[in-house]
C-alpha cells in the first residue's frame, strides 16, 4: 500500500461525481494502487447510498411503470448496461501501448514525456506522463495552480519527502521543488497540472516561455 | 500531504443496532436478484417505484431539473439490464444504484459540453461501479452501511448541511461556502469534521 494518498476532501468529491475528470483520472490510477483510499471510496459510495434513500421523493412527471416498461422493450440494448465490475489501470484505457512500450517524447537527456493532454478532453489542464531517468534530477519548480504527481513505476524524492510506486502527491503555489528519482530504476508518472508550472532556478527561468501549454 | 490513514480519532463509535439483518436491507438485495435471476417485473415494480422518485429528487438536487426524467429512465434501465451484475457482497442496492446514477449524471454533464477529444474516455473507466474488493465480507458491509443510515442522522445540523450540500447537490466548496455565508476554511473543517465522525462510527463496525 502507498504511504501517501488524497486527502478526504478529494476522494468526497471524487465519489460524488464532482472532481474534474483529469483529477479524477489521478485519484482512479492511485485507487487502483491503494486499498486503503478504495475502501475510504467505498464508504463514501455507502454514505452516497444513505443519502439516496433518505432522499425525499420526488414525482416522475410522465411516465408511470407500465409506460416505462414499454418505452425500454423498445429500446435496442446498448449504451446502458455497462456496470460491470472491473479491476484494471485507467490509464490501460488512454495508453497506445503499454508503459514499457510508450513513444516517449524527449524533453531532456533525463526527462521524457508522453502528453495526454489532447488524447483526453482536459481543457484548463494538462495532463501527462513523465519519465525521469533513474538518479536524475528534474530542475526546481514551482506552479500557478495544484500538481498532482501519482507514481506508477520507481519513485522519487523532494525537499519533502520520498515517495514511491503508488503515491498520491499533490503540490500547490506554495511549494518548490526539485524532484530526484530514485536510483535504482527510471521514475514514470502521471501528472495534472490545473495551471502551468514554472521554472525558478536562474537557467531554467529562460526555459519557461517555450514550455509546451 | 498527511495520510488519513494517520488521523488519530478520539470520537466514541455508537453502539451498533443490533447484529441481526436488517429486513429493509436484505429486500432490496432479494427483489434485485429476483430481477436478475427471473427479469421478473412485478419485482422490479417495487424497486422503480420506490428508487425512481428518488434518483428524481437527486436529479433536482444536482441542478439539472430540466433533464431528471431523462436521467431517471437511464438510471433505471441500467438497474433492469444489469440486475445480474449486482453482487450484494460489494454494495447495498441503494449505493448500487446511486453510483449509477453518479455515474450517468457526469455522462449527461459530458455531452451537455459536447467536449471533442480523441479518444472518448468512457465514465466507467474513472468512475468505477463498486468492484471487486476482499477487504469487508458481506454481513460487514450491510450491517456497516445500516449503521451509516443511522449515524448520518446523529450528525449536528451544520455537518449535515455541508455534506449534504456538497456531496449531494455536487456544488463546489466555493458555492457552498458563498451559500452558507462562511469563509471556505469553516465549510472544509465542517467537513473533515463530519467525516471523521462518520469514518469512525464505520471503521469501528469493520473490526
Amino acid at each position: 500500500m502507498s504511504g501517501y494518498h488524497p486527502d478526504e476532501i478529494t476522494l468526497m468529491d471524487y465519489s460524488a461525481g464532482t472532481l474534474p475528470m483529469p483529477q479524477s483520472l489521478a485519484v482512479a490510477v492511485h485507487l487502483f494502487m491503494c486499498q486503503h483510499c478504495r475502501s475510504q471510496v467505498k464508504q463514501f459510495n455507502n454514505l452516497g447510498g444513505a443519502l439516496l434513500s433518505q432522499a425525499e421523493p420526488r414525482e416522475l412527471e410522465v411516465q408511470g411503470f407500465d409506460d416505462f416498461m414499454a418505452d425500454m422493450d423498445k429500446a435496442p440494448v446498448s449504451e446502458a448496461a455497462k456496470t460491470h465490475a472491473r479491476h484494471v489501470n485507467p490509464l490501460q484505457a488512454f495508453l497506445p501501448q503499454p508503459l514499457d512500450r510508450i513513444d516517449w517524447h524527449k524533453q531532456t537527456r533525463d526527462i521524457h514525456e508522453y502528453d495526454l493532454t489532447k488524447v483526453l478532453e482536459a481543457k484548463g489542464f494538462r495532463i501527462a506522463l513523465q519519465k525521469i531517468r533513474a538518479g536524475a534530477r528534474v530542475p526546481e519548480h514551482s506552479h500557478k495552480g495544484q500538481e498532482l504527481t501519482v507514481i506508477l513505476q520507481g519513485g522519487f524524492s523532494d525537499e519533502l519527502g520520498v515517495y514511491h510506486a503508488g503515491d498520491f502527491i499533490s503540490r500547490d503555489p506554495s511549494h518548490s521543488h526539485t524532484p530526484t528519482a530514485l536510483q535504482n530504476e527510471d521514475c514514470i508518472c502521471l501528472t495534472v497540472l490545473d495551471a502551468p508550472i514554472y521554472f525558478v532556478g536562474r537557467f531554467y527561468r529562460l526555459l519557461n516561455p517555450f514550455l509546451r501549454w | 500531504m498527511a495520510s488519513p490513514a494517520a488521523t488519530p480519532s478520539k470520537v466514541r463509535p455508537m453502539t451498533a443496532p443490533g447484529g441481526q439483518k436488517d429486513p429493509r436491507t436484505q429486500k432490496w438485495i432479494d427483489l434485485l436478484h429476483r430481477v436478475a435471476r427471473e427479469k421478473d417485473r412485478t419485482a422490479f415494480r417495487e424497486i422503480y417505484e420506490y428508487f425512481a422518485p428518488r434518483v428524481k429528487a437527486y436529479a433536482i438536487n444536482q441542478g439539472i431539473s430540466q433533464q431528471a426524467d431523462e436521467l431517471v429512465q437511464e438510471v433505471m434501465t441500467s438497474v433492469w439490464r444489469s440486475a445480474d451484475k449486482y453482487t450484494d457482497s460489494l454494495a447495498s442496492v441503494s449505493t448500487w444504484i446511486f453510483t449509477i446514477a453518479r455515474n450517468q449524471r457526469i455522462d449527461l454533464l459530458r455531452r451537455n459540453g459536447r467536449m471533442k477529444a480523441e479518444i472518448k474516455v468512457e465514465t466507467e473507466e474513472l468512475w468505477q461501479i463498486p468492484t471487486e474488493d476482499n477487504t469487508i465480507s458481506s454481513i460487514q458491509e450491510l450491517s456497516a452501511q445500516r449503521h451509516l443510515q443511522a449515524s448520518i442522522g446523529e450528525l449536528p445540523e451544520e455537518q449535515m448541511i455541508a455534506v449534504r450540500k456538497v456531496y449531494y447537490e455536487g456544488k463546489t466548496h466555493q458555492e457552498v461556502a458563498a451559500e452558507l455565508d462562511i469563509p471556505l476554511g469553516t465549510l472544509k473543517g465542517r467537513l473533515r469534521l463530519s467525516m471523521q465522525k462518520l469514518r469512525v462510527m464505520l471503521e469501528a463496525k469493520e473490526l
